[in-house]
Formats: structure tokens, sequence, C-alpha cells
């Protein structure tokens, strides 16, 4: 825009130094006003130089467009007084310049600069107002700087543009004088006309020659200050390779480049005008030289110059954008897995293209590999090159997006299967950085250049269990490595100083759960490496980070089993602060402390590897004050019941008082349920006042302890037998179990490990055995025992298998809370039950309602229902329609073997009962299966797997199949005598809360999957275990 | 005045003209007569144009065939008011051959120009003519530091006065105390040198290349061992022996110029620029450099050697061919301006952090000469 229009659009402080500034000039604004356009494109500046004859000219033009002015029809009479006061400023200007243009000329030239000066502060002032509007990003110093350099670059290449312009008149006007007056051939030395021509040539060349210095000059200055430019947009540039690095590493932060990219097309923009004027000048150096020609000695200089200067811009400008991430695992890019697919992006900030032609950039792979002994080469199995886009909208820029690549590790001498054999290098494959290096053939208005980029190191495995590690390499890396492309750096990787690793620890969490590591968290995670006394000065090493494992597993495993767990389990409570985390147990005592009895906080276990336990505390009549936790939750309990619902539910079962849940406030002293309320999953509320078949279920956690607890309560199972007679498991000990013998019920448990699987056993005939588990890491079934009515025995998890029993006859329960907590409950008959409850995806339902109009009905809520009735003590072998095998075998003592799968969610269901049952077998969801048994005879013991899936076709193509899930539960159809005897039990039970007596079961990460297979009457029980992972349910039992 | 100065020479030969005479000599009797009227035309200039014009007096010189060089010192000299001080204070030589002849009467006469002159850039061409004449030639490129001792050495054997020689001498002499120690029989010679500017390798005994600027100076003050074919003559034992060359920093002038070699020789014998990026302060407290051994001072004039950063003459291109500019931060304004020959412009510090020098960029500026002012004169 036109000085003087921007001048005008100014705000009034500024406008009131322009016109303080017209208010005493001998140049009315009249005149700046009606000749702006002329005024702005005249060199004043040389012409202000003595004797000019320049200033004559310019002089005379101005009083004459003046004098045009006046007399154009343009001004009609309302400007009458205007053109009084033109008239009158032409005659003043006559007047006082006449005698000395050049005067007038520096005048001129000093007031644009004047104005010049105006018009930037101003705008460096409009911009520090605008900065702090929330349209616009705060904006630093040094990109004002930038923005205002830009700026002044511009202005300053148009004034080269333009004293270019003046020098190539002032040539033309001496090569014209020049071709007319001289005449060598002709001995005219005499003639003073000659001679005076000839003076006049020579001043016009002295001219000429000066102009050129001048704009050479300039054009120095130029180079000078775009050098300065350069730099800033270097610093900038850099510190959006460190935010991309940052932003790598999970942090939050602004990794756009739409800013720089403005910038470095501006420059780069700039820099090429500046390159074709100084080929222009080349140009007008071949017309006309001369001696000395300053063109001659400096133009080639100026152009190397420029052009390193251009070369370094577009070197830099070539950057990743995006770097490799696939997109399985995008929160943890820069890990790429064999024959896994993964994109990255490369862009060229400076957007100028010579459209004519393909800017193709090429990727590559390790294109130096670093000499290590046994790094692996991989090859890029898509096509490595592609072509430069450039939208057509300036937005869009140029990019080079590849998609879709995948890697294939070349092979050596027969080894490679990804992994290599150890000894083969120094360093491990988590640890063997590689570079995906782009190329591209840059030409643009004369230039050729090869530009370059590289990625940040990245880490290829070939399995997804590396990934931990993996990522783990990546992060110490950009942590830690001063130079990006340093693919040596595990060769001998430093050591992180603590504040540096806090910060990017921090940052682990708040990219899982969007919120980072207090100062607390820090300060136990420092404690946790370095000891009692961490100071910021503490520097932790490699393996002490990612191998030592004194307690099973290295401090990341740990940190990233947690982020795991918290990722699949507990975003939210951490994200909302519910989870105190990382508390030390001396920190966790000093917390508690002081608080009353039932405060609790929630803290991430040490000892376990992704687990996550409730702490509270307890003041005794007289003592000090008892803390308690339970064994730590790890995600496959999670997985069956959340944490608030663990948390409401939360039963302690203690040998002198009823049970009560224990956790009452959150530390400091938040009500666990206003706490936790909105977490709560929602209830089926109101659900008792409805005619319901069944009962809800739910599944709670119970602990219970001994009279000299220890400071672990130990979460229990406890069952009861008909005989009153006592069972009591404590899983949770690494040690043996007590088993307690009862008799004719066998309770048997075996928790898991890390994957074994889980059994429970009730009521055998035979002498009890107790068998826990050996690995007992965390045992979490719910087993509840509601004794009441007419002997129904319900097992029922409401979401993981939880097992609900009512026994027959109301006398039969003897509840005994006060004694080392057990529960009995008294079923009709001795019977076994087994359960095996699935580990991730729990979802069995299982009611046993045996013994004479009893109602035995096992059946998960919504997958794999089951319901079993039979009349008497049958042996019942429910078996899940996966395994598709179930074997009943009557007799005197019944066995009920429960095992739902685990991922696989068509549980069918088989029950032959071999009295008058009526036997209702309802699978969850894709095979409704109805077994309408009218008679005992009808059915047989079913002992063949494939008799039984005939069997189980047999039954689905029952004329009535339940049309859902919990839909199949409809017993009401199939057995409506019983169903009035349930109604009548539920009546009777739903005011009461249920005594509860619970069984924890084992379970780990590993999805389980029980089945269960024929077990002979009495015999000790044979198990079969397999794990499946795929979630897909499946009509058609296969067998295994 | 300004104007008057530059009139053309009438060459009858078309091809340029080498240099422009020059009325100084009378413009300088004007001069007297027109203050007056000067000054008042100052006033109402002032007011004409704001103070953007008259208080700037950053006003560049014109390039009148590679004067690049001269062109940036003359600025580095002008804009050091203790220099011009001194300048003000000259005889002038009686006769007009002799005042044609006289650099420090040729530079007050450029001052007075630039301070007069209301354009952006004057001509130094009675300065180059008057150089000329001493063998300072015109169209020829210069090694800065070479052509600051010449000027140097020029003006001060032309300074008459004694009194302002000695002002001169302070005003820019270091001062320091060679020592040779012969490793064989511990005979210590010492004699007391001075120099005008501290010529810095920028790399060490072992060529690895100088970090900063105080590595530098340190490693010039650092004793150097001299063997082999370097062994020098002992009197004491009568033989070439090897010795212990040391240097101890006894005094520090007002304005101190550094020097960057910032070159070598390569093994094929030609010279090559060092473009590598080498940092210098704003600030620059010589005993925070230097240890105790190394100075040879009191605590009086140690306590003086806090400096502040002047000027920077950078050289931009290779070491046959390139361009030479100033960049000055202004005495009375304290701002920084970068000299371009006719171009002038206001520059902060991060252009002048500029010229530190890019291992990438062979062709950009880097500083040559780094002059450093003492921050509280006596």
């Amino acid at each position: 825009m036109a000085q003087w229009q921007e001048l005008q659009s100014l705000a009034n402080t500024s406008l009131e130094q322009v016109h303080q500034l017209y208010s005493s000039v001998a140049l009315p604004m009249e005149v700046r006003q009606c000749l702006a356009d002329w005024i702005e494109d005249q060199n004043w500046r040389q012409a202000a130089e003595p004797h000019s004859s320049h200033a004559q000219m310019l002089f005379h033009s101005l009083l004459a467009l003046l004098g045009d002015h006046l007399g154009s029809p343009g001004l009609g009479d309302e400007d009458f007084m205007l053109k009084h006061n033109l008239r009158k400023a032409r005659r003043d200007l006559q007047a006082a310049f006449e005698e000395c243009p050049e005067k007038f000329a520096n005048l001129v030239a000093n007031l644009l600069q004047e104005e010049q000066q105006i018009l930037r502060l101003a705008q460096a002032g409009q911009q520090g107002g605008v900065a702090p509007a929330p349209s616009t990003p705060q904006q630093s110093d040094r990109q004002q700087e930038i923005q205002r350099r830009l700026a002044d670059f511009q202005a300053a290449l148009q004034d080269a543009d333009r004293a270019f312009r003046h020098l190539e008149d002032a040539q033309d006007m001496f090569d014209f004088c020049y071709k007319v007056h001289y005449l060598p051939g002709e001995n005219r030395t005499n003639d003073p006309e000659y001679i005076r021509q000839m003076q006049g040539l020579q001043a016009k060349l002295q001219k000429l020659d000066r102009s050129r210095k001048d704009v050479l000059a300039q054009m120095q200055q130029l180079l000078g200050r775009s050098e300065t430019l350069q730099d800033f947009l270097q610093q900038e540039l850099g510190a959006w390779r460190e935010r991309q690095q940052s932003a790598c590493l999970g942090a939050h932060v602004d990794t756009s480049l739409l800013q720089l990219e403005t910038w470095f097309t501006a420059l780069g923009e700039g820099l090429f005008q500046l390159l074709q004027l100084l080929r222009a000048l080349g140009d007008l150096r071949h017309k006309v030289t001369y001696e000395r020609d300053p063109l001659q000695a400096e133009l080639p200089l100026l152009e190397t110059r420029l052009r390193e200067l251009l070369t370094y811009l577009l070197q830099n400008a070539f950057v990743v954008e995006l770097q490799p991430s696939m997109p399985t695992s995008s929160k943890r890019p820069l890990v790429l897995r064999t024959a896994s697919k993964f994109s990255v992006r490369a862009r060229l900030l400076v957007r100028l293209h010579d459209r004519s032609r393909r800017l193709e950039a090429k990727i590559h792979i390790d294109r130096k590999p670093p000499e290590i002994r046994g790094f692996r080469k991989f090859n890029i199995l898509t096509s490595n090159s592609k072509t430069l886009v450039a939208g057509d909208s300036p937005q869009d820029g140029l990019v080079c997006d590849f998609q879709h690549l995948t890697l294939k590790e070349q092979k050596v001498g027969g080894s490679g299967k990804g992994s290599k054999s150890p000894g083969e290098g120094p360093l491990a494959v988590t640890e063997e950085l590689h570079l995906i290096t782009f190329t591209l053939a840059y030409a643009y208005r004369g230039l050729e250049l090869e530009l370059e980029t590289s990625t940040l190191p990245v880490i290829i495995i070939s399995n997804n269990n590396q990934l931990s590690s993996a990522w783990a390499s990546i992060l110490w890396f950009n942590m830690l490595s001063t130079d990006p492309k340093n693919q040596q750096f595990f060769v001998a990787p430093p050591s992180a100083p603590w504040p540096r690793l806090a910060e990017v620890l921090s940052w682990q969490f708040e990219s899982v759960a969007e919120r980072g590591l207090s100062k607390e968290h820090l300060h136990m995670l420092a404690e946790k490496l370095f000891g009692s006394k961490p100071s910021p000065e503490s520097t932790l090493a490699w393996p002490k980070f990612s191998k030592d494992s004194t307690s099973g597993f290295s401090f990341w495993a740990w940190l990233d089993g947690i982020l795991g767990l918290l990722q699949e389990h507990l975003k939210q409570l951490w994200k909302d602060g519910l989870i105190l985390g990382f508390v030390s147990r001396k920190q966790e005592k000093k917390l508690l402390k002081g608080k009353r009895t039932g405060t609790f906080l929630i803290r991430f276990s040490e000892s376990t590897l992704g687990g996550v336990t409730c702490t509270w505390v307890e003041h005794p009549e007289s003592g000090s004050p008892a803390f308690r936790a339970v064994v730590p939750y790890t995600a496959s309990e999670l997985a069956s019941l959340a944490l608030p619902d663990i948390i409401h539910d939360y039963q302690l079962l203690a040998e002198e008082n009823i049970p009560e849940n224990p956790l009452q406030f959150l530390y400091p002293d938040r009500a666990r349920d206003e706490a936790f309320g909105p977490y709560y999953s929602q209830r089926q509320a109101g659900s008792l006042m409805e005619k319901k078949e069944y009962l809800n279920q739910r599944l709670i956690r119970v602990s219970s302890r001994q009279a000299n607890e220890s400071r672990q309560a130990d979460e229990e199972l406890v069952a009861a037998t008909q005989d009153l007679q006592t069972l009591q498991l404590q899983p949770s000990g690494p040690g043996p179990l007590q088993p307690m013998p009862c008799s004719p019920g066998t309770l048997q448990l075996v928790p898991g490990g890390p994957e074994p699987p889980l059994a429970l056993q009730v009521g055998s005939g035979v002498p009890e055995l107790l068998q826990p588990g050996p690995g007992a890491v965390e045992p979490q079934l719910v087993l509840q025992l509601v004794p009441e009515g007419q002997g129904m025995l319900q097992v029922g998890p409401r979401s993981l298998g939880t097992l609900q029993m009512l026994p027959r006859s109301l006398e039969m329960l003897q509840p005994v809370p006060g004694v080392q907590e057990m529960q009995q409950v008294g079923p009709g008959d001795q019977g076994t039950l087994q359960a095996e409850p699935g580990a991730v995806e729990p979802q069995l339902v299982l009611q046993l309602v045996p013994e004479g109009q009893g109602m035995l009905q096992v059946g998960p809520s919504s997958l794999g229902t089951l319901q079993v009735l039979p009349r008497s003590l049958e042996m019942l072998q429910p078996v899940p329609g996966v395994q598709g095998m179930q074997q009943v075998g009557p007799g005197d003592q019944g066995t009920l073997q429960l095992g739902p799968g685990t991922l696989e969610p068509s549980v069918a269901l088989q029950l032959i009962p071999e009295g008058q049952g009526t036997v209702q077998v309802g699978p969850g969801s894709l095979e409704p299966l109805q077994p309408l048994l009218e008679s005992l005879e009808a059915l047989e013991p079913v002992t063949e797997e494939l008799d039984m899936q005939e069997f189980l076709q047999s039954l689905s193509e029952e004329p009535e199949p339940g049309s859902g899930v919990l839909e199949t539960l409809q017993a009401a159809e199939l057995m409506p005598s019983t169903l009035e005897a349930g109604d009548s039990r539920l009546e009777r039970l739903s005011p009461r809360p249920a005594r509860e007596c619970q069984q924890p079961w084992g379970g780990t990460a590993g999805p389980l999957l029980g089945l269960t297979r024929c077990v002979p009457q009495a015999a000790p029980h044979s198990w079969t275990t397999a794990t499946r992972s795929c979630p897909r349910p499946t009509t058609q039992p296969c067998p295994p | 005045m300004g104007q008057g100065s530059g009139r053309q020479e009438r060459s009858k030969k078309l091809e340029l003209a080498t240099s422009e005479t020059m009325q100084a000599e009378a413009d300088v009797q004007n001069d007297k007569e027109e203050t007056r009227e000067t000054k008042n035309r100052h006033e109402q200039l002032r007011l004409v144009f704001g103070m953007a014009d008259l208080k700037n007096k950053a006003i560049g010189l014109y390039n009148i065939g590679q004067t690049c060089c001269l062109n940036s010192l003359l600025q580095v000299f002008l804009m050091n008011t203790h220099f011009t001080g001194i300048l003000r204070r000259i005889t002038v030589p009686p006769s007009a051959s002799q005042k044609r002849r006289s650099v420090p009467y040729q530079m007050l006469l450029l001052l007075e120009m630039m301070q007069c002159g209301k354009q952006k850039a004057v001509s130094p061409s009675a300065l180059a003519y008057c150089l000329s004449e001493h063998r300072v030639k015109l169209f020829v490129q210069y090694d800065a530091a070479q052509l600051l001792l010449t000027l140097w050495n020029l003006v001060k054997r032309q300074v008459t006065n004694a009194e302002l020689i000695e002002k001169l001498s302070d005003l820019y002499t270091i001062w320091v105390q060679e020592y040779m120690v012969c490793q064989e029989c511990s005979f210590e010679t010492k004699r007391n040198s001075n120099m005008i500017t501290l010529p810095l390798s920028m790399l060490d005994s072992r060529s690895h290349l100088l970090k900063t600027l105080e590595q530098c100076l340190q490693h010039f003050f650092f004793p150097e061992k001299l063997t082999g074919c370097n062994m020098c003559f002992c009197e004491n034992c009568g033989k070439k022996t090897p010795f212990l060359q040391s240097m101890k920093l006894a005094h520090l002038p007002q304005t101190l110029i550094l020097h960057l070699k910032r070159f070598y020789l390569t093994e094929s014998s030609s010279i090559q620029k060092l473009c590598h990026y080498l940092p210098f302060p704003q600030g620059l407290d010589f005993n925070a450099v230097l240890t105790e051994e190394q100075c040879q001072a009191d605590a009086g004039e140690k306590a003086s050697w806090q400096y502040e950063l002047f000027a920077v003459v950078a050289h931009s291109g290779s070491t046959d061919c390139g361009h030479y500019c100033a960049y000055v931060r202004s005495l009375t304004e304290c701002k920084w301006y970068c000299f371009d020959d006719s171009e002038v412009c206001q520059v902060l510090w991060d252009d002048v952090k500029c010229t530190y020098g890019h291992s990438d960029l062979h062709w950009g500026q880097t500083a040559y000469l780094l002059v450093y002012m003492k921050k509280n004169p006596q």
C-alpha cells in the first residue's frame, strides 16, 4: 500500500505526529496528498546529491504536475479552497527552491523517511496491542521481531528495486548520449562544444558509477539484514524441532508449521527476488561497462553470497513434518514394526517451485548406516518416491505424504528373524536407531539443489512385545541426544538428569490420561530411584531406567505397566485427580495418620506390575492407627469390575464385626460416594419392584482379616457347605493355604497366578480339598451366598462370575460372621460346583437351584447364560458352547461344572438332569438354547463331544428360541412352576440385604478360558484350559 | 559545508575519474564565517525534519573504488568520540599542499562533512586522495587490520602536537611484558612492548578451532615453548636453547582493538578463510578471562579492565575478494548502526551477532576486527 495511504489509516496519536511533521515543513500537505504516488516513486535521496541535475528535473516535474492538477476538471467548485491552497503552495515552492532544487529534494527525502519512521513505530505499537487479543496466540519478542524485519526486508527490497530502475534509466540516458556525442574518430579536441559535451558525458558516467555503487551497497546491506533474518528463522525452526521432539514424547505443544512456512516463504521469495535483481544488474553491466566497473568486481561476490544463503535457507526449509508412526500406536511414534504400515510426511517450508517441473522426493532408510556390528538392514517395500504436491490453495504447501510404507528386514546369512541372536551386535534390537531420509531435487529460477532431511531416529521391532522397551529407548534418545542423527547413541547412552526425566515421565501420563505428574508424585519416584534424598542434580543411568530389575521388572516396565492400567481402566479417575497414585508407604502413613477412620487413598502398587490398590486408616480405641491395603488390582480384575464399583461395594469381613465397607472417605476428606458417585456403573434400581425372574447380581469385593491382622488384608473366599462346615481360603499368600476340611462340600480354588485357570468347586462328596493356586497373585472372584427360603442356590456373577447360592432352607444356612469369616451355606445336597470364570470378558451368571423343587440356574447375564435346573442331586456339567462338550454323570452326588467361555461368549450350556427336573439352558448372545426336557428319560448323559454338538443343535432348533441376551432367561415360559416359586422367593429375598460370602478369584492380565470336562463323580477333577484371544462370538461349537 | 565539497574533476578521458578534487581549503574558511548561519539553519531543519536526520549522526561514506575497507575503518575512528575529541584539537597545517597531504586534517574535514551534512552519505574522496599520496592506493583491496595500522601510523606521525600524540597513544596502545625464559639455565629476559591490536589466533597450538573469544584471548596469553627451529640464542648458555615465551598484560587502553585472525595457511600455502562460529561478548572483563600470572598490573589498572563492545569490522567473501562493513555502536545514542559504504541502517545486537560466523556459510559476514571500549573512562 502506498505510504501516504497507510499513514492516513493510522491511529490518532500517530496522525498527530504526521500533523506536527507537516505543520512546519515547507511542503504543504495538500501537495503531498495531491501527488502522493508520484512523490513516493521518485528517488529524492539521489536527487539530493550536490549539483544533481536530477533534483532540478524532479522539482520542475513537481511544479508541472501541480499545474496540471490545478487545470484538471476533476477539481470542482467545492474544491475551490484546495485549488487556492495548491496554487499558493506552487508559488511558494517555486520562490523558495527555484535556486536550490537539491535542497528541496533533500527535504522531501527526509520527509518521507520521517513518515516511514512514524509508520514503523505505529505498526510496532499496533502489533504489541494486537498480540494479547485472544484470537492470536502470544507472540514472543523474536516472533514480533521477525515480522517486523520481514516487513522491513520487503520494503528495502522495493527500495532496491526502485533504485535499480532509476539506475536503468540513468544508464539508458548515458548510453544514448554516449552514442550520440562520443565520436572518437574525429579530431574535435579543439571544438569547445565537443569538449563541453564530453565533460557532460563524463559527469553522467560519474553519476552512473555512483548509482551503481549505491545500489550495490544497498544489496550488501540487504544481504546483511537477511542473514540476521535467516538467523532468527533458524532459531524459530530450532525451537519448532524441539517442540516436535517433545510432542513425540507426549508433551502438549503446538507443532504447527504454518507460521514458519509463511516466514520461510516470504524470505525465500525476497531472496529469489534479490537474485533476479542481481542478474538484472549483471545485464546492465553487459550493456555498459567501463574501467573499474563496481558491478564487475562485486556482483559475482554478491551472487555467490546470495546463492549460499538461499541454499542454506532451502536446506533448512525441508523438514519432516510428521515423524514416522504406525497408525496403531500413534501416541508412540518413531517405533515401527516390520510388515506393519506406517506413515511419514515431509514438507518444504519455502512454498516456491517451478510449476512446470515435478518435484520428486525420495525416501531412503539408513542412507549412511553407522558402523555397528550386527546393525540390521531394512528395505522399504513400497514405492520410494513421491511427487511433492502443491495444493491449489497456498495454504496447502509443498508436502509429500508417504503412507502405507512397510519395512522388511534384509536377510543376512540366514539369520534375521527380526530379532537377532544374542551376541550378534553390541546393541539390542530396541536400541538400534535407524534413520529415514528424504531427498528432494529442487529447482527454481536457475537454482538447482538436492535437499535432504531426516526423521528422528526410529526403532524397528518385529513384535509388539518389544514396543514398551523400544519406547523407552525413544524417550531416552529424544530426551538426551544432542545430535538428532546420532545412530550410535546407545553405544554409550548418557545418564538423564532427574528434572528432565521427570518432565518427560510426566508427559507420558499427560498423553495417556490427560494429567501429568504432580510434584509429590515426582518426589516419590525420585525417592524410589535415588534413595531417600533425591536432589535436582541426580542423574539416572540408562540401564537403571530400562534394564535393572531387582524387583522382577525394571523401573520403566513398572511405570509402563501403570500407564497401561491407566489407559485401559483408570483414565477418568486419574484425570480427575482421584488417584493419588505415587505415594510411598511412608508417605502414605503420614498422610493418613491424621485422618479419621475410613479415610483411604488410591495408589499404584510398587510390587506388582500394573497394579492399583486402596489403603485406608483405622484408629483403634487404643494404640496407634492401623493402615490396611488390599492386594493390588490389575487390569484383569478391573476389566470385570471398575475401580469405583470395587470401592463402592468393597466389604471387609472382620471377625468381630458384620461386614462393612472400610472405605469411607477419599483422602483428604471427601465422602466416598461424593467422590466416586459419578463413576459408579449404572445400577438397576427399582428392579426389585418389578416382577423379575431373577435377582440382579452384582459383583463386589470383599476382604476378610484375621484377628492378628497383617498389614495387608487378604481377600478370601469363604464358602459353606450344607453341613455348616467351613472352608476358608487364603489365596493371597504365596505360601501354602490352609485347607479347612469340611465334610461333604469341597471348595476348590485355583486362583490365577499370571495365567493359570481358575476353578471353583463346591460341594463334592469327598473330604474337602482346598487348592489354592500357587501364584495367588490377586484372587478376585466374588462368591455370594445368599441362603434363603426354599433352598435356592444361585450363582450368578454380574459381570465376572459371581456366585450366589441360595440354599434350600433357612435353617441350613448359618452365617457365622464372627468366627474366622466363614459363611456356611447348606445346599440341598452334596454337589460339586465347578466354575471357571473367564478372565477377560467374564460374563457368567450361574444360578444353581438344586434340590427338590429347587432350581439350579446357571446363567450369565449377558453372554453365556446358564440355567440349570436339576431335579435332584444330579451331576451337572454345564460347559460353554465353544468347546461344545458336556458330560453329565448322574449319580447321588451331583457335580456341577461350569466353564464359561472367556472371550467367546457363545456359551451353550447343556443340562441333563436325571430326575424330573426342568433344565433350562440359556446361552447368552448367539445361541439361545432352550432345552425343554419334559422327561428324564429323554435325556441321556452325553459323553461325546460330537454328540453334544448335535445335542446343542437340536436344542437350538427348538421352536422357542430366546431372542436376546437377557430374554433368554425367560424362565416363565419354560418353567412356570419354578417361576412361581422363584417369585415368592424373590419377594422374600429382596428386602433382605444379602449376607455375602465372597470368594476372590485369581486372574491376571492374560485372557483365560476355562474348559470343563466331564468329571466323574467324586473324582479328582481334571481341568483343561485354553487361551482364546478372539472376542468374536462363535455360533458353531468347535471341538478343541 | 557538505554541498560545496565534492565538485567533480573535469576529466577529458572517458573513464572514471580516480578522485574528485576538493575545495576543502576554501571551505574551511567559509565554515567559520557561516557558523552562525548554519546553527540557525540547523534549528530550522530540526523543526522541519523532526529529529530523524540530524540527530542521526550515522552518515554513510560513498565507495569511491574498493574503499569499503577504508570506509569501515573510518567509521570506526570517526564514531569514536574519544578519537574525534583529539582530532578536533589538531593544528591546521599552514599551506594548502600540506593540508592536502595531512591525513588527520583530511579526516577532520570528512568528519565535519559528515556531521553537518543532511545527506545520507558523503564522499571520502579527499581523504582517499590524500592517502594515495602516502602509498595507500585506491582501487586496491586492503586487509582491514593492515590498513588500520597504516592509518593509525599516518595519523600519529602527522599530528604535530606532542600532547595529542600522547593522548592518541593512550587511547589505543596496549602494553605487554614479554618474558623469555631459557629452559636450560632459567635465564630470563624481559621487555616491554606495545601494540595497537591484539592479533588473536583462531586455532590453538594443535590447530583445533577455538570456540570463543575468551578462549582466543587465553590462548594468546598462554606461554609458548620455542623448540626446534624456533630455539633462541641464550646469552647465558652461549648457544641456541629452547625457550619459554610468555606474555603478561600490563596495560589496556581506552579503545581496545582485537584482531581475529580468521585465516589459515593451507598445505598448498594458499590462504583460506575460517568461517566457523566464534561468539564474542558485548561486555568483556579481562580479569575474568586472564589468570593472575598472565597479568602484570596493579589493582587500579586491573579494575579498569571492563570493556564493552563498540564496533565490529566484518568481512564477507573469501580471502582474495570480499566486502567489508562496519557495525558501530554510537556512543552518544547507544544504538548500533551498520555501515555498508553509503548505506547506513540502524540495527540491533542480533544483527551484530550475525558476524559470529557460521560454518555452513562461507561467504557470509564474519567479524574481523573487534573494537572494545572501556566501560568507565577515568
